[in-house]
């Protein structure tokens, strides 16, 4: 999920503030894949990626493309505009009420001495990292792939060098939803979802990046990492409750002294 | 321009002699939160400096009155004042926070959401304001506490807070603040070259903001009587904030009124018509959709506009 | 700027301005007040239903809206208010979409429409944003549903201390202090009458309004009553969770023989299963009252983890023939829901208010008041410990909970032994 804003922000400055919301509508379309196609989210989620991979070309040549150069706050706001689309749009379509998909894998457990495990947590995190390994070979490895990480680092060169900026840009911000898509489906047995968790999986979302470092994608990882096992800290240590205020104190203790995160390039 | 301002201010004034109860309670809100966009407008217009957390500054104000006149007894209407000056210290804090650190755009946006996200979790947690039950505050109706009996008397102080901001905004804009806060907004970086002290001045913007945001949050315990941390501190009441000035046309005087009375009527028609059915939250899409259709075609807002468009008509 | 340029185009521009400006006004106020015109033909005596119908709470405040509708159907069908005239009741609906803001605008907006009496609005923040308008207005107000103390305890003060003459507003619901009473009570009497003493109780609950209250009820319940059981940890949880397997962990460590969770729909998704993951050794997981453990939704996604759960919540009273009347009508036309606490307590407030009208023999607001403190009433469907009457605060001491079990996919209710439709199931058994 994490991955997925980092390479929309690496590769276009551009902040999704949808992002959060465009992950529960993964959620939910797993959920009707589930409910009405008897498709298991652990299959399905290669779906739920395609959709919102198309979604995600779609918003970026429609709207996203004729402000790629604006001021940063119209990016934001027009951002925010979408999220609000789309969380409302999902209460109106799904209702408010929290749902969760059903799959067989969610009830095993595996007993590993005093610890356990939760499979589905262990296939979707095997699955996570296996497409964020598939991603960084495909930005390494190949020439699209080569291309984006050039039009991030310098948009005018790579139009020089007759890269199709526009494109890659349609893409980067596709794969970046379809990353979410895939996130949403594969955490849609674990986690109950509803409309209104779009916001909280946004936050989370800037959290992880801005740790792990704007447009880095080891970071993005690594930040995963590191906000999940700070808040499961806090949640021992301090009351529970107050694990999100764990993270919103890691947030801006970040921001404030090294706001590039710890892999990360500079704000521009 | 100016008579047609007075004019303005005293149909407003005659109103609530034919308005019923119901369109007066509209209208209060219209006012209030068009307050609350001015004063969001001096920072995040003028300045250029978006915060989406002004929530904080409502909560801390609403919350500061509310416990001094249950605690000590201390009237509101000097109540608002201390709720004001709190408001303004986190502001301060906030924005040397933000501008001694050289947060711009989209980093100073997230600082302000999450420092207004920690404000509503403390107060969530504290019981000593209530905690997630929220604060419950005796309706008396004695305006020596600040409330009234009437419903019309709050329009007057509604619409006295609305011009109070518009005139404070008015005089920023006219004098050499203003002009700084809007250089500042279009490069930073040529004032600084320039030798110009930004960080003073957005401070002071930030200060002045958060003021009297602050003084809002007592309008909103003094009227609604009810605080609940995810109201009064939440991201939903920021989103109402922001949204006024920006369609109405962030960094002009009469943007945030215009944007006011474009929003507050909109939500009101779509709650009643969409309402009936599963259309629950059917205005907050219109305001998505609005918000995108204002960021591609009118980037400065309506506002400015419609100034345009009467300009030409003029002609 | 062209201002200057042209003067006599400035008085045609400003003119056009001012006039759009005045014109726009006065439509927009004429729309606002309109609908109140078109209402003042026939008489029925109005009553405001504000209920969230929209937003988070959504799935409440729907049943809260057709539980009052039905009950004014049924009234209606029965002839009216016959001291009236067989005057007719009639809903304007509201919806306060779990907004404070909206709830004031939503009852100045139903008043202006004509409402009488206003009845509403389940979550306790709206609920209070009302009463100033109550007071202001001198509109009655029966709140149904909506637990905080201080409601209708600061009019009584108000009224007390002589700011208000005359207190509008009145409770027919359990206030969040006699939630923990009674559920402290059920606790101890359930683990009696099984003859298991389990002695380490962890609660759990979700760090929202309603779980932070009761959670509080509760603990300074048992800190009150001293029964022969502790409460060995308190962990709550921010509401909704996406995770609770921390939580389950330290409550597991506490090595507890109950679980008393107070959940919402979302988070008891996901702390039933867990508890079952983490395989906790319990006797049993018994809610002091929440939703989340009852309905028919929960039920559909949580299955057997349900099963045995207890939950002390308002609950209607099964063994009045009545009863599964409406519930059976009820179950038809919401399309499958369950009649519970919320479409209950509503329909029962506008069967009271049918009732107090009766008496009032007026739709003067302090006849009405009048009429409503003397209220001395038995026809409610809900299971109360007594009829529906009020204190000096305004609230009906005698509204109560029930503790009630999932048996074989259904709520029922267990205990006290006077509300018990089947015998209950404790300890749970092993899995």
């Amino acid at each position: 999920m994490a991955v997925g804003l980092t390479l929309i922000f690496g590769v276009m400055r551009v902040v999704n503030f949808a992002h959060g919301d465009m992950m529960v509508w993964g959620m939910y379309l797993a959920w009707l894949l589930s409910t009405r196609a008897g498709v298991d989210p652990y299959l399905g989620f290669v779906a739920c990626a395609a959709v919102l991979f198309v979604f995600g070309v779609g918003i970026q040549r429609v709207l996203v493309d004729r402000i790629v150069d604006a001021p940063h706050e119209m990016q934001i706001l027009l951002m925010l505009g979408v999220a609000l689309v789309l969380e409302n749009t999902a209460l109106v379509a799904f209702g408010p009420d929290p749902q969760r998909v059903r799959s067989p894998l969610r009830a095993a457990t595996i007993w590993l001495g005093p610890v356990f495990v939760d499979v589905a947590r262990l296939v979707t995190f095997a699955l996570a990292m296996a497409l964020t390994l598939a991603l960084y070979l495909f930005l390494t490895r190949t020439d699209l792939g080569h291309t984006m990480r050039a039009a991030a680092d310098n948009a005018y060169g790579a139009r020089v060098i007759g890269a199709d900026v526009r494109r890659v840009y349609a893409v980067a911000f596709g794969i970046g939803a379809a990353c979410v898509g895939a996130a949403g489906a594969l955490v849609s047995p674990i986690v109950p979802f509803q409309p209104a968790g779009g916001l909280g999986l946004s936050v989370a979302s800037f959290n992880i990046v801005i740790i792990g470092g704007m447009g880095s994608l080891p970071g993005a990882f690594l930040g995963g990492l590191i906000v999940s096992v700070a808040e499961s800290l806090g949640a021992v240590f301090l009351s529970p409750s107050m694990k999100e205020l764990v993270s919103f104190t890691l947030l801006i203790v970040i921001l404030l002294f090294r706001p590039a995160g710890l892999f990360g390039r500079p704000a521009p | 321009m100016k008579w047609v301002v007075a004019a303005a201010v005293a149909l407003l004034l005659a109103l609530p002699a034919w308005l019923n109860s119901y369109a007066v309670t509209v209208f209060i809100f219209i006012f209030f939160y068009a307050f609350l966009g001015q004063a969001w407008n001096i920072v995040g217009g003028y300045a250029g400096q978006l915060s989406a957390g002004h929530a904080a500054f409502v909560g801390v104000g609403a919350y500061t009155s509310a416990l001094l006149s249950a605690r000590l007894g201390l009237t509101p209407w000097l109540g608002m004042l201390v709720g004001g000056a709190l408001s303004a210290v986190l502001g301060t804090v906030v924005g040397y926070l933000g501008f001694r650190f050289g947060l711009r755009g989209f980093y100073f946006v997230l600082l302000t959401v999450a420092f207004a996200e920690v404000c509503r979790i403390v107060a969530l947690n504290t019981d000593a304001v209530g905690g997630a039950l929220g604060y419950y505050i005796t309706f008396t109706g004695d305006p020596r506490q600040f409330q009234f009996q009437d419903n019309r008397a709050y329009y007057y102080v509604a619409l006295g807070l609305m011009l109070v901001a518009t005139a404070i905004v008015a005089a920023i804009e006219r004098r050499r603040f203003g002009a700084y806060l809007i250089a500042i907004r279009e490069d930073e970086q040529a004032c600084e070259a320039l030798g110009v002290n930004t960080f003073r001045y957005k401070m002071l913007a930030m200060v002045v903001s958060s003021f009297l945001t602050g003084v809002g949050g007592t309008f909103y315990a003094f009227y609604l009587f009810s605080l609940q941390p995810s109201s009064v501190f939440g991201i939903p009441l920021s989103v109402e904030i922001v949204i006024r000035p920006i369609v109405g046309g962030a960094g002009t005087v009469l943007g945030p009124i215009l944007g006011s009375f474009i929003l507050s009527p909109l939500a009101e028609a779509s709650r009643i018509y969409f309402g009936q059915g599963g259309w629950s939250g059917a205005h907050l899409i219109a305001y998505g959709l609005l918000l995108i259709a204002v960021v591609l075609f009118l980037p400065q807002g309506a506002y400015p506009a419609l100034r345009r468009l009467w300009l030409r008509s003029a002609r | 700027m062209s201002d200057r340029r042209a003067p006599s185009r400035v008085h045609r521009r400003t003119f056009l301005k001012a006039g759009l400006t005045a014109a726009g006004t006065a439509a927009g106020a004429a729309a606002l007040g309109f609908p109140a015109v078109l209402r003042a033909q026939v008489p029925t005596f109005k009553v405001g239903a504000i209920h969230p119908v929209t937003g988070p709470l959504a799935e409440p405040g729907q049943a809260c809206r057709l539980g009052a509708q039905m009950a004014a159907d049924a009234i209606n069908a029965a002839g009216g208010i016959k001291s009236l005239n067989g005057m007719k009741i009639d809903l304007i609906m509201g919806d306060t979409q779990t907004k404070p803001d909206v709830g004031r605008t939503e009852a100045e907006r139903v008043i202006n429409q004509g409402a009488q009496m206003l009845m509403g609005s389940f979550d306790s923040g709206s609920t209070q944003a009302i009463v100033p308008v109550a007071q202001q207005r001198r509109v009655p107000f029966l709140v149904d549903i909506a637990a905080a103390d201080p409601i209708t305890a600061n009019v009584a003060k108000a009224v007390k201390e002589g700011q208000q003459k005359v207190q509008y507003v009145y409770r027919n619901f359990p206030t969040g202090s006699s939630f923990g009473k009674k559920a402290v009570q059920y606790f101890s009497e359930v683990f009696q009458e099984a003859k298991v003493s389990p002695k380490r109780v962890v609660l759990m609950y979700c760090n929202d309004l309603f779980g932070q209250n009761n959670a509080k009820g509760f603990q300074a319940a048992h800190a009150a009553a001293k029964p022969g059981w502790e409460i060995v940890d308190v962990i709550p949880w921010p509401e909704p969770p996406q995770d609770l397997s921390t939580e389950v962990s330290r409550a597991k460590a506490a090595k507890p023989d109950i679980i008393a969770p107070i959940t919402r729909p979302a988070s008891a998704q996901l702390l039933l299963p867990e508890i079952r993951k983490q395989r906790l050794d319990i006797l049993g997981v018994v809610g002091p009252g929440s939703p989340g453990l009852y309905e028919a939704g929960q039920i559909a996604v949580l299955k057997e983890d349900l099963e045995y759960v207890l939950n002390s919540t308002p609950w209607a009273n099964f063994r009045n023939r009545r009863t599964q009347k409406v519930a059976d009508e009820f179950l038809k036309r919401s399309q499958g829901k369950t009649f519970d606490t919320n479409s209950g307590y509503s329909y029962d407030g506008i069967t009271l208010i049918a009732d107090v009208l009766e008496r009032a023999k007026s739709t003067d607001p302090d006849a009405i008041v009048e009429a409503l403190r003397k209220t001395n009433f038995t026809g409610g469907l809900m299971q109360y410990a007594g009829p529906v009457v009020f204190n000096e605060i305004g609230d009906n001491p005698n509204a109560v909970t029930t503790m009630i079990q999932i048996l074989g996919g259904k709520p029922v209710a267990v205990w006290p032994r006077e509300a018990a439709v089947q015998k209950f199931v404790f300890p749970r058994p092993k899995a």
